[in-house]
């Protein structure tokens, strides 16, 4: 539609008939007449409402911790920061041991991305490319595993870490007790996301580098992978984001101190004995921050590679 | 180099037979070409050589050693494959120096040999290339110096020009036979493509149905066939059959005038048998050419159908009975017989006329086993009494 049909009360001009008086329309009604003519407006409008809707609550606890935590304990809480503070940050290294617990959780993730990632890549080879018998059922289990409620593992898991099972076999307080629940638990995910990919790389590549001279391992992981690259990233970033938020296995496999391997949960926690006798919310929530920041800056990192993991798996070349 | 040997080789898999009872033997430094149809079996008796399937029953040796149940990697081989199969995260020369560095060859070797295998296809300067900034026959040049900078004892190719256009096709046709010139290695050689077995293989073995034809140079696959399959599928257009049965007197078809008078006798017939008899394109001549043929047959008449001119000949299809139905999706089907005459000829669609056949190239096929029976029948009196009918190629 041209400009000159345009009327100034969002009507179109008429040819030939120049005298027609001009509706009185306000400003929404204008809006909405011009939206019925071109819907495009309207679905935009509906985007942008949609948009500032889940930025809105999923940012705004992320921005209340952070007013929470530069909230001097002095000031009144309010909308707007009533003062600034960043002695916070300095204190949740100062108060505890804050740092090995981040340790702790980095750690643990990237020993559990890594044990999965190796599985998974073992698992999804076979799933996706090779044929035997029981296949189909073998991967329903594996599903099945995997919405199995992590609390129905934890009692007889907790026993046998504490060594009441195997006296020999004590676990608790040590890495071990959460990388092997873990790897357990997450591991579905990543097989289905390797399968997927695995399977979609040519024959023609695998069996070239098996005949150039590598096994079926080998042409795996000097070929399969790199190929598959993308969905590679997107499972081991999800597994580490699995790992580096878990709280229930974290928080009762070890007795909570950073010397145990406790995780940076604990370490949020203990920081609610900071101060001596209130509770420190501003340190509390410095802390909560700076744990975010590592699993922040892998997405923002990663986020190409997963985006384009997670949707590849669905289209097939 | 080594020779390269399947003894008795079988591959089943759950509800075919992929591979039915192979016996090859593949002597050192030849270039042999497996051919057939689609899904006839070729390339898994290959990926069988490479080591990429066990064979269900049954030996494969290369030179003496029995490599049945030894991995791919520790063969002696190498195969360039029909999707090329280059390694996309990796530019040329870390495709080309994979098997070596997999191998542990010291630096200076794989830099000297990579050097080498990509002067041999002409691809010295592009060894930073990616696969992806590269053209199909580049590409292919690639995956061919792949194969041989490990300087394998067997050179294994399924179909690796299959991917390629048709001019890039030839030239690359050229360039395989030079290579093998070049190497001396023993050179194994899939494709579906008879023109490519015929020019480049010293020795030619058509499968079909996962069970080995004929193996044999190709100017004798096509001379004296084995079969009828060998028959039909070597040369382009495909050798016309003629059902027919035998008589005292000798062929004639079961539709139209087809006869070529014989004594079967001489060829281990006797009368009442059901034969085949094959003739190629090139050996039908309209009779006033029939000058041109030391032995044609008596000539009979046909009726013209549509007419395919090739610019160096013409192909023109020909009705033995008037009112055949032609079906011209199955060259087998009785009634019909292609001709090709030079481009000069005169032929209009829709006439009849005169042709005669060249005895000496005629074939004939036993119309149950579809074995050959006689290649080319010469030496007959005309009138029915025959003498002296003779079963050629034996030559």
């Amino acid at each position: 539609m041209s400009r000159e049909d345009q009327r100034t009360d969002g009507g179109t001009a008429t040819a030939g008939i120049s005298d027609e008086p001009e509706l009185k329309r306000g400003i929404f009604a204008r809006w909405v007449s011009k939206a019925i003519k071109n819907p495009e407006r309207a679905y935009r409008a509906m985007f942008y409402t949609a948009a500032v809707f889940f930025l809105v609550t999923t940012l705004f606890p992320f921005y209340w911790l952070l007013v929470v935590a530069i909230t001097p304990e002095s000031a009144a809480l309010g909308l707007v920061p009533g003062g600034f503070e960043v002695g916070v940050f300095a204190d949740v290294f100062v108060k505890i041991d804050f740092a090995r617990y981040m340790f702790n959780s980095l750690l643990l993730a990237t020993l559990t991305t890594i044990v999965v990632l190796v599985l998974a890549s073992l698992a999804g080879y076979v799933f996706g490319r090779l044929d035997f018998p029981g296949k189909g059922p073998l991967m329903l289990a594996i599903l099945a595993i995997s919405y199995f409620p992590p609390a129905a593992f934890f009692l007889p898991l907790y026993r046998l870490f504490t060594g009441n099972v195997f006296p020999w076999l004590s676990l608790y307080n040590t890495p071990g007790a959460m990388v092997l629940p873990f790897s357990s638990l997450f591991m579905p995910l990543s097989i289905f996301i390797l399968t997927t990919f695995y399977g979609q790389i040519p024959d023609g590549l695998e069996d070239a580098a098996r005949v150039e001279g590598t096994t079926r391992l080998g042409a795996l992981f000097r070929v399969i992978v790199p190929l598959s690259a993308p969905g590679v990233a997107t499972a081991g970033v999800l597994t580490f984001i699995a790992v580096y938020n878990e709280f229930f296995f974290s928080f009762w496999m070890t007795d909570g101190s950073a010397s145990a391997w406790a995780p940076i949960v604990a370490g949020i926690l203990q920081l609610q004995r900071a101060g001596q006798f209130e509770i420190t919310y501003g340190v509390m929530a410095a802390g909560s921050i700076i744990a975010v920041l590592p699993v922040a800056i892998l997405v923002v990192v990663a986020q190409e590679k997963i985006v384009s993991g997670l949707t590849a798996g669905a289209l097939k070349e | 180099m080594a020779s390269v040997t399947l003894d008795g080789v079988y591959k089943r898999y759950e509800d075919v037979t992929a591979v039915d009872d192979m016996n090859l033997e593949i002597r050192d430094g030849e270039f042999v070409t497996l051919v057939g149809p689609s899904g006839c079996g070729k390339s898994t008796t290959m990926e069988t050589i490479a080591g990429l399937t066990q064979p269900s029953e049954g030996n494969v040796y290369i030179g003496d050693r029995d490599v049945t149940t030894l991995p791919p990697k520790d063969r002696g081989i190498s195969m360039v494959f029909q999707n090329i199969a280059l390694f996309p995260h990796m530019d040329v020369y870390d495709n080309i120096s994979f098997g070596l560095r997999l191998r542990k060859y010291e630096q200076e070797e794989i830099d000297r040999r990579v050097e080498q295998a990509a002067e041999v296809v002409q691809m010295e300067g592009m060894l930073d290339r990616m696969p992806d900034e590269m053209s199909g026959g580049q590409r292919q040049r690639v995956a061919i110096a792949r194969a041989i900078v490990r300087e394998p004892e067997v050179f294994l190719m399924d179909e690796p020009l299959a991917n390629l256009d048709a001019k890039l096709r030839v030239h690359m046709r050229t360039e395989l036979q030079r290579l093998h010139k070049d190497l001396d290695t023993t050179i194994i050689y899939v494709t579906h493509d008879q023109a490519e077995a015929m020019t480049m293989s010293d020795r030619i073995a058509v499968i079909n149905d996962g069970k080995l034809q004929q193996i044999d140079p190709p100017l004798v696959c096509y001379n004296e066939p084995a079969n009828q399959f060998v028959a039909g599928f070597i040369g382009s257009p495909s050798m016309n059959f003629v059902r027919g049965d035998v008589s005292d007197e000798g062929f004639s078809s079961s539709m139209g005038d087809v006869d070529v008078a014989f004594d079967p006798t001489t060829v281990g017939m006797t009368a009442g048998d059901q034969v085949t008899l094959g003739v190629r394109p090139e050996d039908v001549y309209p009779v006033e050419n029939a000058d041109q043929v030391t032995a044609p047959t008596e000539p009979f008449t046909v009726t013209t159908d549509v007419l395919e001119p090739m610019g160096d000949e013409i192909f023109v299809y020909l009705l033995t009975e008037e009112d055949a139905e032609v079906d011209l999706d199955d060259p087998d089907a009785g009634g019909q017989l292609l001709m090709s005459v030079s481009p000069d000829s005169d032929i209009q669609e829709d006439q009849q006329m005169e042709v005669v056949v060249d005895r000496t190239k005629v074939h004939l096929f036993d119309a149950d086993t579809q074995q050959a029976i006689a290649h080319g029948i010469e030496n007959v009196a005309a009138g029915g009494g025959a003498e002296s009918a003779r079963a050629g190629g034996d030559d």
